[in-house]
């Protein structure tokens, strides 16, 4: 009975999953594509600003590029997450819908993308002369970590966001500002020592260093930051989920 | 025998909120985090007690805002209550917002699966009713086409065929069977019957009384999120529609049972109401209880007013036993008349002839305030009707007839 729904629920999130992927195929020419569009924009913007700021980093284009779409999974799944509960008011007025679902769909939609987009960023690091190296297979270990992050971050925002509405306002302006925070487009070498310890406290740039040292520099992951940040996130995540459940609660009075 | 639902004394409070209560980080940051008014509390159920067993099929009645869709929604696990407890045995289906859950981009088919899954059940089980649900809402054409191509009676059908077809123990169902055609309605009414008789516990809300009479095995009328009624269906809903006409349940004082006339019990509140200002004493049908088509019949009740009441309404119905259907509603307005009464005395409604089909049928007699506001005293289904001889037929009326037929033979 139990390992049933537990087989249910996956298929709930399977096929809700489809549904986003779907929708997101059915409405437009370019389909998924369009995830594409926005990174290699900006993409283009950097390799541009490039010459003009005369940033020194070797692989230039692929180095962006990561950090461009780790960055996108991370900024568009976090902030959709906060109008889930609100969106899907017919789904959650169902008796019996396990609301808990609704986050992990948004995070694995934002997952098949990145996914989805892997294939152009190999592309990009065979024309950087970067060769494929074994430490490739460490990536699904550094998703997961992402898809932990991102998930936990989801279950707090959707919470959140169901008493204070501007919630998603108020991400939407820290991810913009963390997308500077953040090396994306520059190294952390470039910043001064001292603001260094402040920088490790944000989890998506060990994550993002992670990724780099996988696709860029072909060797394994710094294991002791990701360890910090999967630490955190164990603490972190049952009280997310709590938070969420509790306020699932309030669901039927505030939508 | 192990109830389905179980619900014990079931409360939900709601809070009205104030309208400043703050709604986002900024009002609350502006506001401070001082401590702001809890706000009016209200309860929109109470003290609610109901049980249904597997098989059974209880319908709800009751003004907008008595509680009934709170009550379908803590029973389907939507929401605590703050009071009392709520157990369910089994999975929960549910006839809510029918089709509000589809994309309008996706498929026909690629909706049934999102639904059915949300609705509790696995891809694979989806996978192999697909045909049947398809085939059920009868658009096996159409079901590849993008939803929003559908008429909202497509979208409606393909809703509760899903819905219906997910094998539920317990079904919510609320007001929905407005969906589709009549012979799409008179289909959903048999697979609700269908589901009833695989041991499915139902509950339903419905503004017909008619469909709940047909269709429930008790009913029970919330207000103001309380139980005031429960037990027959017919019982409920009469009472319902009573008082929907009137205030009379507030005013009926209890008393105790007394037999009528026709021998019948007469009990307050099951089908006697009224505040007995004016009392119905007695009530003839002449030339009796059985009369045959087309003949005259003379309704006289006896009342009494034991204080001088002015202008009084008599008022007398006919209604189908079968399913309570009104064949004749007549009252003493037309005439005008404004005296007071006191004292015993006879209002007497003659019919010159009846022309009602063969069948079953209560004379209904009441005699209500002058403003029609609430019933001095009403007598529900206490007197039986028999018309009889003519061809039966399932129209309502019985005129005298004759059949002529004038055609050219075809030569053979």
């Amino acid at each position: 009975m139990n390992l049933r729904r537990l087989k249910q629920s996956v298929d709930l999130i399977r096929v809700l999953v489809g549904r986003d992927i779907k929708l997101l195929y059915k409405r437009s020419a370019l389909g998924v594509l369009w995830t594409l569009v926005n990174p290699l924009l900006q993409l283009l913007t950097f390799v541009f600003l490039r010459a003009v700021l005369k940033f020194d980093i070797p692989h230039f284009t692929s180095y962006v590029f990561t950090g461009l779409l780790v960055w996108q999974w991370f900024s568009k799944t976090t902030s959709q997450s906060t109008s889930i509960i609100i969106g899907n008011r017919p789904l959650i007025r169902q008796p019996g819908f396990p609301v808990a679902v609704l986050p992990p769909v948004v995070v694995t939609t934002g997952m098949i993308h990145f996914a989805l987009a892997l294939p152009v960023l190999m592309v990009f690091l065979f024309f950087d002369g970067l060769p494929m190296t074994p430490a490739l297979m460490w990536l699904p270990v550094v998703m997961l970590i992402q898809f932990f992050l991102t998930v936990t971050l989801a279950y707090l925002l959707a919470g959140i966001n169901v008493v204070f509405r501007d919630t998603q306002n108020a991400w939407a302006v820290l991810v913009q500002a963390f997308f500077f925070l953040t090396p994306i487009f520059y190294s952390l070498r470039q910043i001064p020592e001292h603001f260094h310890a402040l920088y490790v406290l944000n989890p998506m740039v060990s994550i993002l260093t992670a990724y780099r040292s996988i696709l860029i520099e072909g060797h394994a992951p710094d294991w002791t930051a990701l360890f910090k940040v999967v630490a955190v996130l164990a603490v972190l995540f049952p009280m997310s989920v709590l938070l969420f459940r509790h306020q699932s609660r309030r669901f039927v009075e505030e939508i | 025998m192990t109830a389905a639902i179980r619900i014990e004394n079931l409360g939900k409070r709601f809070r009205r909120y104030h309208a400043d209560r703050p709604r986002t980080l900024k009002e609350t940051l502006v506001s401070g985090w001082r401590p702001r008014g809890k706000g009016e509390e209200f309860w929109a159920l109470r003290h609610v007690d109901l049980a249904v067993a597997a098989g059974e099929m209880v319908g709800i009645v009751g003004q907008n805002g008595a509680g009934k869709s709170t009550l379908l929604q803590l029973t389907g696990g939507v929401g605590t209550p703050d009071e009392g407890a709520v157990r369910v045995r089994g999975r929960i289906g549910a006839l809510l917002d029918l089709g509000a859950g589809f994309s309008g981009d996706l498929t026909g088919r690629e909706n049934v699966f999102v639904t059915g899954v949300a609705a509790g059940l696995t891809i694979r089980e989806v996978r192999r009713r697909f045909e049947r649900i398809v085939s059920f809402a009868e658009l096996e054409d159409s079901i590849d086409n993008p939803v929003r191509t559908y008429s909202s009676g497509m979208q409606m059908r393909l809703g509760f065929s899903v819905a219906v077809h997910t094998d539920p123990e317990v079904l919510l169902v609320d007001e929905f069977l407005s969906v589709g055609d009549l012979a799409f309605q008179t289909k959903c009414l048999n697979r609700i019957r269908e589901i009833k008789a695989s041991g499915c516990a139902i509950l339903l809300i419905s503004h017909s009384p008619t469909q709940i009479n047909e269709l429930c095995d008790r009913a029970i009328w919330l207000k103001r999120g309380e139980v005031v009624v429960a037990g027959l269906p017919e019982v409920v809903t009469g009472q319902y529609e009573v008082e929907m006409r009137s205030e009379t349940r507030r005013r009926t004082p209890h008393r105790p049972t007394t037999l009528a006339a026709s021998g019948l019990k007469l009990e307050v509140n099951r089908n006697r109401f009224g505040s007995q200002e004016v009392e119905i004493v007695d009530v003839r049908l002449t030339p009796g209880e059985e009369i045959g088509q087309g003949e005259a019949l003379v309704v006289a009740i006896e009342f009494n007013a034991p204080k001088a009441v002015r202008a009084p309404r008599f008022n007398v119905g006919i209604s189908r036993a079968e399913d309570g259907f009104s064949c004749l509603d007549l009252n003493t307005e037309v005439i005008g008349d404004r005296a007071e009464v006191l004292g015993r005395g006879w209002a007497t409604l003659s019919i010159k002839r009846l022309d009602l089909a063969a069948g079953r049928y209560y004379v209904n007699v009441g005699v209500f305030q002058s403003d029609w506001e609430y019933a001095y005293d009403y007598h529900w289904e206490v007197y039986p009707l028999r018309v009889e001889g003519g061809v039966s037929s399932k129209g309502v009326l019985g005129p005298p007839f004759r059949w002529d037929l004038e055609a050219h033979r075809a030569l053979s």
